[in-house]
């Protein structure tokens, strides 16, 4: 039973569409993130279910009760805000508090509820600060805090964490999924880091231009994206394309020809998921933590441009005739010399083909 | 080293001239309404004097001048208070909602301002002949509204749109009503935008002189300033007891506008988002 219903959600912005009908289910306790690039709606879908935005057409459902035409305080929804949006004239118990206040509930239970969050969220020693006392983590502590002491059937975040440093950000990442593990509460999360949707999310939701790519796990969109537009966005670093054409096709087997493969042709062991006729334009797609340099069967032939110590891993960038800059992420450190010929295999994973409309086969 | 330290000498020397160009008028009437009669009309003018208070034993002995500064307490404050009431919902709503018409009534409140209130004077005295409103404070409290209440508007206007749409959003999450939202957030956040408007207000109301001149003709119901006029009557010219008068209605603006003025603070919303 789906706890979270959206059923062909539109928004129209005067006679321009920004959300095309979008249709989704999310389950109870679940954590589903929406990822995209800036402007692909996802924070305006957020908007839609928190009720802060109007629905052009569809409904949505929270706990079976359609709630298209509910006001956003009697939806049951809490919402952590990018800008954290604390009343600055307020304490910290007060900015907690306040939601607490507006549903006129007893100023003991209230004492109480503040108490729970605070100690949930370390925020304690800092109950009487005002915001601008605050460091960005503090706030954000605060921010979450707010939505949590209402008790709410569903959590919403718009990019909470846009704000702070790496470290910060990394941290305040493993709390919320902690948070989300104790509460067990149904969350939706709106991102554009996709290393965050990668690590927090039960499921992703990935949105362009107002529609939805692909839904599915992590693991889902990462080893089988149901086009190019989400193998380009699920992974990082990105995954490297080459526009190649199909030579043969067998049973078992997919001849590819570019002049970056070794031999001018890349031969995939396995059926295609459609179709294909010889000639035509392919788009291959090999991710940089799959490559590996120096392999006894080498599929590219590549040169050598430039490397970025990471540490532990170092990044190569390499070009071949007629393609784009190449990626590879090798393990250890590597001295490159610039213009060095690299053999490049195929060490793990797969290859992903892509037909000229963008789809996987 | 030199340099900079010529710059904060000439920097000074300039805020020097400027601040003497403003306190002069006012350091005058305060010295002169303590001054006697033969002392004030000297010239060259007397630089040191024996002060005396009699001027103002004068005017305080006259009860014209006590009544009228009531009367202006009861008009400027009354004045002030409705243009704040009025004002700020008005505000609030030009600020964060989008109506029909919104362009329009936001010139209109523009175009209030845009008339001499000479050019209103004779209609204005004619309608308030007609509504029995001649010689009362409320046809002064009225009017002074309709000149104050755009200046409310148009600074508390320009106050709140500056405040994070998302503190609403978040409020609105929260269950607050739409007057919650403007009572609790906007008025709080917006305080600095509202003391100015209300010292504007207060200021005009005070020292407005045309129409108490024209609307109200008896005597118990004049304001302040209409009284400090009246005693250039006849063939006297009582300058001190001008200066007195004037340094007394000067004091409670000024008491008003020290009290409001903490509230002024730029930087209130500092720590709201980010």
């Amino acid at each position: 039973m789906s706890f979270l219903k959206l059923d062909k959600v539109v928004k129209r912005y005067g006679s321009i569409p920004v959300i095309h009908g979008v249709s989704l289910e999310a389950k109870k306790g679940e954590f589903v993130v929406f990822v995209g690039p800036s402007g692909c709606g996802k924070s305006t879908l957020l908007r839609m279910i928190a009720g802060l935005e109007e629905i052009s057409a569809g409904d949505v459902s929270i706990d079976g009760r359609v709630v298209t035409s509910v006001a956003p305080a009697d939806r049951e929804v809490s919402m952590v805000f990018q800008s954290y949006a604390l009343y600055p004239h307020m304490s910290v118990f007060d900015n907690i508090a306040f939601g607490l206040k507006m549903a006129k509930m007893p100023a003991d239970q209230i004492i109480g509820r503040v108490d729970e969050a605070a100690s949930i969220l370390q925020i304690g020693p800092l109950l009487s600060r005002k915001p601008r006392q605050l460091s960005g983590g503090q706030r954000q502590r605060v921010a979450i805090g707010r939505a949590i002491v209402r008790h709410p059937k569903l959590f919403l975040f718009d990019e909470p964490l846009s704000n702070l440093d790496a470290e910060l950000r990394a941290q305040m990442r493993v709390e919320i999924a902690r948070l989300h593990r104790n509460l067990g509460v149904t969350m939706v999360y709106v991102t554009h880091d996709q290393v965050e949707a990668m690590t927090l999310a039960d499921r992703i939701v990935v949105l362009r231009a107002g529609q939805i790519e692909q839904v599915g796990s992590p693991s889902t969109l990462y080893d089988e994206p149901a086009n190019r537009f989400v193998a380009g966005f699920i992974g990082s670093p990105k995954m490297n394309f080459i526009e190649a054409r199909i030579g043969a096709v067998a049973d078992n087997a997919i001849t590819l020809s570019h002049p970056a493969f070794v031999g001018g042709t890349l031969t995939v062991e396995r059926a295609p998921l459609r179709p294909v006729s010889p000639g035509a334009p392919v788009t291959v797609g090999l991710r940089p933590d799959n490559l590996t340099i120096g392999s006894p069967n080498p599929i590219l032939n590549l040169t050598a441009d430039f490397s970025e110590n990471l540490g532990g891993h170092t990044q190569i960038y390499a070009t071949a005739t007629d393609a784009p800059q190449i990626a590879i992420l090798a393990n250890g450190r590597r001295a490159i010399v610039r213009g060095a010929t690299l053999p490049v295999g195929l060490a793990s994973g797969r290859v992903y083909l892509f037909d000229a409309d963008g789809i996987a086969m | 080293m030199a340099a900079t330290r010529i710059g904060s000498l000439l920097h000074a020397l300039g805020l020097l001239i400027v601040l003497a160009f403003a306190l002069f008028p006012f350091y005058w009437m305060v010295t002169s309404s303590l001054k006697d009669q033969t002392e004030l009309l000297a010239s060259p003018p007397v630089w040191f004097f024996h002060p005396t208070l009699s001027n103002y034993m004068d005017i305080f002995a006259d009860t014209k001048v006590t009544t009228a500064v009531l009367n202006s307490l009861i008009v400027a404050v009354s004045t002030t208070l409705l243009s704040v009431i009025l004002g700020t919902p008005a505000a609030y709503a030009l600020a964060r909602f989008e109506f029909r018409g919104k362009a329009d009534l936001w010139f209109w409140f523009i175009s209030n301002r845009m008339i001499s209130p000479i050019v209103l004077a004779l209609p204005v005295y004619l309608l308030s002949r007609q509504v029995g409103l001649l010689n009362t404070r409320l046809v002064l409290v009225l009017i002074y509204l309709t000149f104050n209440l755009p200046i409310v508007v148009w600074i508390c206007t320009d106050q709140f749109r500056s405040i994070p749409p998302d503190l609403e959003q978040s409020a609105r999450l929260e269950g607050a009503s739409q007057f919650d939202i403007f009572w609790r957030i906007y008025l709080p956040l917006g305080l600095p935008g509202v003391a100015v408007s209300a010292i504007f207000a207060f200021i005009f109301s005070w020292n407005e002189l045309l129409y108490a001149l024209v609307l109200i003709t008896s005597q118990g119901l004049k304001t302040a300033p209409v009284v400090a006029t009246n005693f250039m009557s006849g063939y006297e010219l009582p300058w001190g007891k001008i200066m007195a008068t004037g340094t007394v209605i000067v004091l409670p603006v000024t008491v008003f506008a020290m009290l409001v003025s903490r509230h002024m603070i730029r930087g209130l919303t500092m720590g709201a988002t980010k």
